[in-house]
């Protein structure tokens, strides 16, 4: 029999105060006129309840750009969903922050793009940081469980002892050092954000040190580029198995960058019930269990752990959605993945103060959606 | 940290049950645990009231078939490895 979810990923808006150069949003957001509205969602959240769902996380964009997420907090609370608000904390007012508290919120991550204002604001594309650092004061006094959440990349890693111990200061329960992963607004920016061989090596040192260090106090959860990696990551728990996400719009994806894939229909939660479409929509059968996987996923004992890897990485880097994942060292196109990688390899690493001045720019901010 | 005799466990925040009866999680941030019957009559007496003496005590005569030497030294591991994960404080 199909396992059902576990988790709902709701993105309630694409809507952002911010414009992070990693962001993994699609390249094509969702307009605010598009975006379900607070019954919709109630609706999304019964339903995955019922489907037996333990986890909802509330992301976006900003979800605090929409008025009522406390309102749908509560809601989904009172279904007896675990929540957990994905934020970059602009938004949050002592008032609003108050309100969520009381609709039962039980979880909340809150994002920091460096240890330095001036570098975090540049990644962020807005002056966000030092707001960040007296949200943070603000969420350790209530009992709302509170995780750090560093994104690194080749621009702030080799500050990562600097901002472990900024997480340390802001006294979270759990911190997350989260590699950049290249979907969306990062795969654009890719050959700014791919860290160095060394970088990488370095880093995993500092993260098990402090690992060591923080035990019991604060735990580290660090995600690993999967360039570097010999074997892929494990994709949402496996396509269409553990989670499923709705974009604002209300249409239910296997994946956050799912969209990417042509010729893969979405449904919306607007014209089938969550049951349906986790049990049979195409797109959520499409690369569900083993029976599309290509040579040599098929006969890999690895299979059951990774899944084959990524479907809308494999795309992106190899136009073939149902290839092995590429950066899988036993991947028929693992040279492209090589390639990447020496290119990143090359010369020096890169240092922004320098590339600020120039004229070409290192990079492209995140948009707003129209 | 050690967990000592006089420690009261109890569940980390962020930390909670979900469904009922046999099916009863523990859900926490990162994700969710189905414990098996003993683990969870553990973890079920963790309110921090009782201390660790108290706890063993009770499961002593919950399962008195088993020797307590070893339903204590048991129970502290299993505690001390969910304090690691911070679903256990103390
Ligand atoms: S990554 Fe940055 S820009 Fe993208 S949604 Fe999050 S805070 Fe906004
Ligand atoms: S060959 Fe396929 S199943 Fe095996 S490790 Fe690589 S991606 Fe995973």
């Amino acid at each position: 029999m199909q396992d059902l979810p576990l988790a709902l990923i709701a993105e309630i808006t694409h809507r952002c105060p911010l414009h992070c150069v990693y962001c993994s949003n699609p390249l094509a957001m969702a307009s605010a006129h598009a975006e379900l509205s607070t019954e919709e969602w109630q609706g999304v959240f019964e339903q995955a309840a019922k489907l037996g769902v333990l986890h909802l996380h509330l992301t976006g964009g900003e979800p605090l750009a929409r008025e009522d997420a406390a309102q749908l907090v509560s809601f989904a609370h009172a279904c007896g969903l675990y929540t957990n608000l994905i934020t970059s904390g602009i938004g949050l007012s002592e008032r609003r922050w108050h309100d969520l508290v009381a609709s039962g919120l039980d979880h909340i991550q809150l994002s920091f793009q460096d240890s330095r204002e001036t570098s975090a604001n540049w990644i962020a594309g807005t002056r966000a940081h030092a707001l960040k650092l007296s949200i943070a004061a603000m969420i350790r006094q209530s009992k709302v469980a509170f995780t750090v959440n560093m994104v690194v990349h080749r621009q702030n890693i080799e500050r990562l002892d600097e901002m472990i111990a900024l997480a340390e200061s802001l006294q979270p329960q759990r911190l997350e050092i989260a590699h950049v992963q290249y979907y969306g607004w990062a795969w654009k920016n890719k050959q700014a954000l791919l860290p160095t061989r060394e970088q990488v090596a370095e880093s995993l040192d500092k993260i098990s040190a402090a690992q060591k260090r923080l035990m019991g106090i604060i735990r580290i959860d660090s995600v690993v580029p999967d360039y570097y990696a010999r074997f892929p990551k494990a994709c949402m728990g496996g396509w269409g198995r553990r989670e499923l996400l709705v974009d604002p719009s209300g249409k239910a994806l296997p994946c956050h960058a799912a969209t990417v894939i042509p010729r893969l229909e979405f449904e919306n939660v607007r014209q089938r019930s969550l049951e349906w479409i986790w049990l049979h929509s195409d797109s959520f059968q499409r690369f569900r269990g083993e029976d599309w996987m290509p040579m040599p996923c098929r006969d890999c004992d690895r299979r059951k752990l990774d899944f084959g890897g990524c479907r809308c990485q494999a795309f992106m880097i190899t136009g073939d959605a149902a290839a092995t994942d590429p950066v899988c060292s036993l991947a028929p196109a693992h040279g492209l993945i090589e390639q990447e990688l020496l290119h990143a390899n090359r010369g020096r690493t890169a240092d922004h103060s320098s590339q600020k001045s120039e004229h070409a720019p290192l990079w492209v901010y995140r948009a707003q959606p129209g | 940290m050690e967990l000592e005799s006089s420690s009261q466990p109890r569940l980390a925040a962020g930390c909670r049950w979900a469904g009922e009866g046999e099916n009863r999680t523990i859900v926490f941030p990162e994700g969710a645990l189905r414990l098996e019957q003993t683990a969870r009559v553990v973890l079920e007496l963790c309110d921090g009231k009782r201390t660790f003496d108290e706890i063993v005590r009770e499961l002593e005569r919950a399962y008195d078939k088993s020797d307590p030497a070893t339903i204590r030294r048991d129970a502290a591991r299993f505690l001390e490895r969910l304090w690691q994960k911070k679903v256990v404080e103390f």
